[in-house]
């Protein structure tokens, strides 16, 4: 039961919301209007629903269609669909009424060619909604759910420069994406509680789920996200706030979609968290409260737009209540409901839409009487409103009558037996006294403000609210078993978990719900006739309790909890430093299972008569490292502890040298020079006035944090001892991992060196990584000194100065405006060529001798950092011009995917060992091989090369204009 | 040998991240480089064995230092060196912005 085209239909939409996306270019935004963009664009979702049309056969025989990809296997996580009747409804709902809303959106916005950002959001809003009602994995229904959140979060405030838009849409991502993580959490119990995560899994695990020790806790956290999403009371609130969106965006969201993702998540987990007393409880109560609440508010509002959204709070608390109920018929009312209410709501809403549009206001204390100027926005907003309102023989009644009739159904407890029906009918009153308010009070009767004048909307505005409307009234009226039908029927069956029969007949004979219906329309005719009065009263009682009031409570807290935390934060770079290595020393101390128990008996105490080979020399290069490390700290100036530290690492290279390990050697040679220079080239360009300062400060009589770093410092110290000697003392005689490596260098490589091998061949992805790191830190010195540092400076830098090689007359001087003797010129100008030769020695034999494109790009690198001292600043770069940083770190990196593509294609892995050269036949030097190593060096030289000059290039320059005649450096 | 070894990476840390911690903005980067130089001796004494020939093949057959903690430490080495130079960079950001090296001054962070 696997069906890979299932995916289709969600890739589509997708890519119709990149393509969207690209008319954001000017150049692309200029061919085409809006409007014919939409039209082109609504192809896609119209694609999806003739596609997902064509599975409909598959569900009569089939339970569900299921597909799949591997994604975390070891998390036992994969990307599945599942798509069986219930996920199909909600999924031609959405592809639908997509349709309808991206067409309509292109009329709404005409003239506006910054709609595209609309479209595309609306477009990704359906991808997302679809791969909710289409996730066959939780994990896979969250991401989409919280996708959803996010994208509304957009829709919502898509008019960013209004407040209300700002902060209504902060309240949607507050709520909802606060009920996003309850419902992760729940939804991660679920699938531990039945060992996996997929919906086919979950669903069949219904008794263990209900009779496990946390079902109540993932009812509760599952619930809230649901309730949530779903604007169920107490957070309903975000609803009426999320209507500042453009309407074809709440016409879609707050009707049809997403609204509705938690009625179709609890319908989704019926059979698995359903059937139970608590369940039956939390969504009757909940939902019936919504109920009621949505249609008592409902009528008092002024805003069309606001009577709306309450009537969607009221419906949704009505479907939540449906799925609590564990019969037959509530399953038949559920998917009834749903249908109705998407076909009218939508066309409700996009009536609305034109009415705004045409005439400038949707507030009802304004309108009125606009029949005469839009006849078909009138007619189609009347047969919508007419099936809202639950009157025959439209959809709307059906639902009604279906949900009057779980009301009295003999299943109900006794405590519901008269609450339930009459709950039903308040809310059936309340809702056609709405309907008639909305079509009344704006289409007839005459025009309270004078200022608002209708005009009929072009025709393809109407088609889009007029092809609902026109459903709900056919659906109604066509006789016999029907396709949709069996859709309903089996969408109502997968969320009951048994068989459901839906028939569509309008009359049902004289039953107790058609009498219920009539005093539910009776009263309701009542209520709309004595509106001005009920909405009168309505007004002046004040409700004391408001959830708003709650909301902005929980967000001022927010507020000034993270107003007090921060205060916690006093700024001192050096203290935040202390507190996260203190904090990493306690974490080791307490939970890193030190070594504490060292077997001192295996310690061979070091003999000192001195006759070992190496060991005499070890110990000079550790006592020189760590001395010369004691002296960076204890001497006075930063030039000096700078020399210090580069001793240090000279140190490190001897030590490496003996182990022996002469590549590493040579890469710490020649890096601890380059660091060096760089250090001393960086020192020079720090402003002068600082120095004294600064070199004060470094021996500051600061006893108290003296002793606290003393401590820190010591305690670092010491637990890397520990671990070292007990890694040294306890080493294996073998490698688990070398052995390897050193048996397959040369068959598999080429390669001689072993360590070469590794960074070149075996991990030379890690190489390729490595070097891009270098290298964005040589643009990323770069764009910071040359642009960032020129805000701050006093004496403005110009961002971008041109070293044109025009005739300089300033004689050569070296760094901080030395003059050099022509002796070492000369040196200078044999040293950049020789290093190049050197450095392509390393790249062609790298492989079976020290050294290697690293080594080759620093070691040029190096000369030219002499230039910069030799020369000067300005007249290296005059000479140099031609060595182009950011083109040499290009040329690097792209050369280097281009090998690795090109091995890649003829041995199918990427930077796979291939000798080029051999494959070509050419006549190559002995013991050199136009490898793929070869060219990865050639490509890693260059690009360090490249960073490298950057580096150099900007922390060099000085930040005097001018040579200067004392030296920096040295004071 | 050993432990004079460990009792030399040990002071060395300490020394680094008591000069880490300096309120004098160089010496702190002074003692990054220096820290990243006291990780690569630490990481090499990870090593299975202590060779007495560079690891490279050959027919000689004698034991040869382990090479993969030498490939780790090379790509260590690169990568603390690019640290090393947009550290600087930063550096000298912070002293045109702040007119001051001093870490205690650096008061950005304060709300």
């Amino acid at each position: 039961m696997t069906d890979s085209l299932l995916v289709l239909p969600f890739l589509i939409i997708f890519t119709a919301a990149l393509a969207a996306a690209l008319f954001g270019l000017p150049q692309l935004s200029r061919r085409i209007s809006v409007s014919r963009l939409s039209w082109i664009l609504a192809l896609a979702p119209l694609t999806s629903f003739v596609l997902l049309l064509s599975y409909l056969p598959d569900l009569q025989t089939k339970m569900a269609l299921t597909w799949h990809i591997t994604w975390l296997q070891s998390e036992g996580i994969n990307l599945r669909l599942y798509f069986d009747g219930l996920s199909a409804l909600f999924a031609y709902l959405i592809t639908f009424i997509g349709t309808l809303v991206v067409v309509y959106a292109g009329q709404y916005f005409k003239g506006d060619q910054g709609a595209w950002r609309f479209l595309t959001y609306i477009l990704l809003f359906m991808a997302a909604m679809l791969g909710l009602v289409m996730a066959g994995d939780v994990i896979t229904l969250f991401i989409f759910w919280e996708a959803t959140s996010i994208i509304s979060f957009l829709l919502i405030a898509y008019k960013n420069d209004d407040k209300a838009a700002r902060q209504g849409a902060f309240k949607s991502l507050f709520i909802t994406g606060g009920g996003g993580i309850a419902l992760f959490i729940g939804l991660l119990i679920v699938s531990y509680v039945c060992g996996g995560t997929s919906f086919i899994s979950i669903l069949d695990k219904g008794d263990i789920l209900r009779r496990h020790d946390f079902y109540p806790l993932m009812l509760i956290l599952i619930a809230a996200g649901a309730f949530t999403k779903s604007a169920q009371f107490p957070a309903h609130i975000w609803l009426p706030e999320a209507m500042s969106a453009p309407t074809p965006a709440s016409a879609y969201l707050h009707s049809a979609t997403m609204v509705k993702a938690g009625i179709y998540l609890m319908a989704r987990l019926n059979p698995a968290l359903g059937m139970t007393e608590t369940w039956f409880w939390l969504l009757t109560v909940t939902g019936m409260i919504t109920m009621l609440t949505g249609a008592y508010l409902g009528l008092k509002q002024k805003d069309l737009k606001a009577v709306l959204a309450y009537s969607t709070i009221c419906q949704l608390g009505m479907l939540m209540m449906m799925i609590g109920q564990d019969t037959e018929i509530a399953f038949k009312a559920l998917v009834i409901g749903i249908l109705a209410h998407a076909l009218y709501k939508s066309s409700l809403f996009l009536i609305v839409g034109i009415v705004d549009h045409e005439t400038g206001t949707r507030d009802l204390r304004r309108l009125g009487g606009v029949r005469h100027a839009m006849p078909f926005t009138f007619i189609i907003g009347t047969i919508a409103a007419l099936s809202m309102a639950g009157l025959p023989p439209l959809f709307g009644f059906l639902a009604k009558e279906t949900l009057l009739a779980t009301a009295v159904h003999p299943s109900l407890p006794s405590s519901l037996m008269w609450l339930f029906p009459w709950a039903s009918i308040i809310t059936g009153a309340l809702m056609l006294a709405m309907s008639g308010m909305l079509v009344w009070d704006t289409f007839m009767g005459k025009p309270r403000d004078p200022a608002v004048q209708g005009h009929e909307a072009p025709k393809l505005m109407l088609l889009a609210p007029a092809i609902p409307a026109i459903l709900s009234f056919v659906i109604g009226l066509l006789p016999g078993p029907r396709e949709e039908a069996a859709l309903l029927a089996a969408a109502a069956s997968a969320a009951h978990g048994f068989k459901v029969k839906v028939s569509l007949a309008l009359w049902t004979g004289l039953n107790i719900p058609l009498m219920l219906s009539g005093i539910a329309i009776g009263l309701g005719v009542l209520l709309f006739v004595f509106r001005q009065r009920v909405r009168a009263f309505q007004t002046r009682m004040i409700i004391k309790l408001s959830f708003n009031a709650v909301y902005t409570w929980v967000i001022k807290g927010i507020e000034r909890i993270a107003r007090w935390a921060t205060r916690l934060q006093q700024g001192k770079l050096r203290t935040y430093l202390a507190i996260m290595l203190a904090g990493a020393i306690f974490l080791v101390i307490g939970y890193g299972d030190l070594p504490f128990k060292i077997p001192f008996l295996d310690i061979t105490w070091p003999s000192f008569d001195f006759s070992g080979e190496l060991a005499i020399l070890r110990i000079f290069a550790l006592y020189l490292t760590v001395g010369a490390a004691l002296a960076s700290v204890l001497l006075k100036t930063d030039f000096s502890a700078i020399l210090a530290m580069g001793a240090s690492g000279l140190g490190i290279a001897v030590l490496m040298a003996l182990e022996p390990a002469p590549d590493v050697a040579l890469v710490q040679v020649v890096v601890d020079i380059l660091a060096m220079v760089i250090l001393v080239l960086a020192l020079a360009r720090l402003p002068h006035p600082q120095h004294h300062h600064a070199q004060n400060i470094s021996f500051s009589k600061d006893r108290p944090h003296l002793i606290r770093d003393g401590l820190i410092a010591a305690a670092g110290g010491m637990i890397m001892m520990l671990i070292t000697l007990f890694m040294l003392i306890s080493r294996p005689r073998q490698s688990a991992v070398t052995q390897f490596y050193e048996a397959n260098a040369e068959s598999m490589t080429g390669s001689k060196s072993i360590v070469g091998a590794i960074l070149m061949d075996f991990r030379a992805l890690d190489t390729l990584m490595e070097i891009t790191v270098f290298s964005v830190a040589g643009l990323g010195i770069y764009t910071l000194l040359r642009f960032a540092a020129g805000k701050f400076s006093d004496s403005l830098e110009p961002a971008d100065e041109q070293v044109s090689s025009s005739v300089n007359n300033w004689p050569t001087y070296g760094i901080g405006g030395r003059k050099t003797s022509s002796f070492i010129h000369a040196l200078a100008y044999v040293a950049l060529p020789l290093t190049m030769i050197i450095a392509v020695f390393h790249m062609m034999y790298g492989h079976e001798k020290p050294g290697d494109g690293f080594t080759a790009g620093v070691i040029v690198s190096l000369a030219v950092g002499f230039w910069y001292v030799v020369f000067g600043y300005e007249e290296t770069r005059r000479r140099l011009y031609w060595l182009k940083a950011s083109a040499l770190i290009s040329t690097g990196i792209l050369l280097a995917i281009a090998v690795g593509i090109a091995a890649a294609l003829v041995k199918d892995s990427f930077l796979a060992n291939v000798d080029f050269g051999k494959m070509l036949g050419l006549t190559l030097p002995k013991g050199f091989h136009l490898s793929t190593s070869f060219l990865f060096e050639v490509a890693i030289c260059l690009s360090v090369l490249g960073s490298a000059i950057h580096m150099i290039n900007t922390l060099g320059r000085p930040s005097e204009k001018r040579p200067i005649q004392s030296a920096s450096v040295k004071d | 040998m050993e432990i004079i070894t460990a009792f030399a990476v040990g002071l060395l840390f300490a020394i680094d991240i008591f000069q880490t911690l300096r309120r004098n903005i160089l010496r702190s980067a002074i003692g990054l480089v220096l820290l990243a130089s006291a990780i690569n001796l630490f990481l090499l004494s990870s090593g299975a064995y202590n060779g007495i020939e560079p690891a490279y093949v050959s027919e000689t057959g004698s034991v040869q230092s382990d090479a993969l903690p030498q490939a780790l430490i090379l790509t260590a080495i690169v990568i603390s060196m690019g640290g090393t130079a947009f550290v600087l960079a930063m550096i000298n950001i912070i002293s045109t912005r702040y007119k001051t090296r001093d870490m205690d001054q650096v008061n950005g962070l304060k709300n």
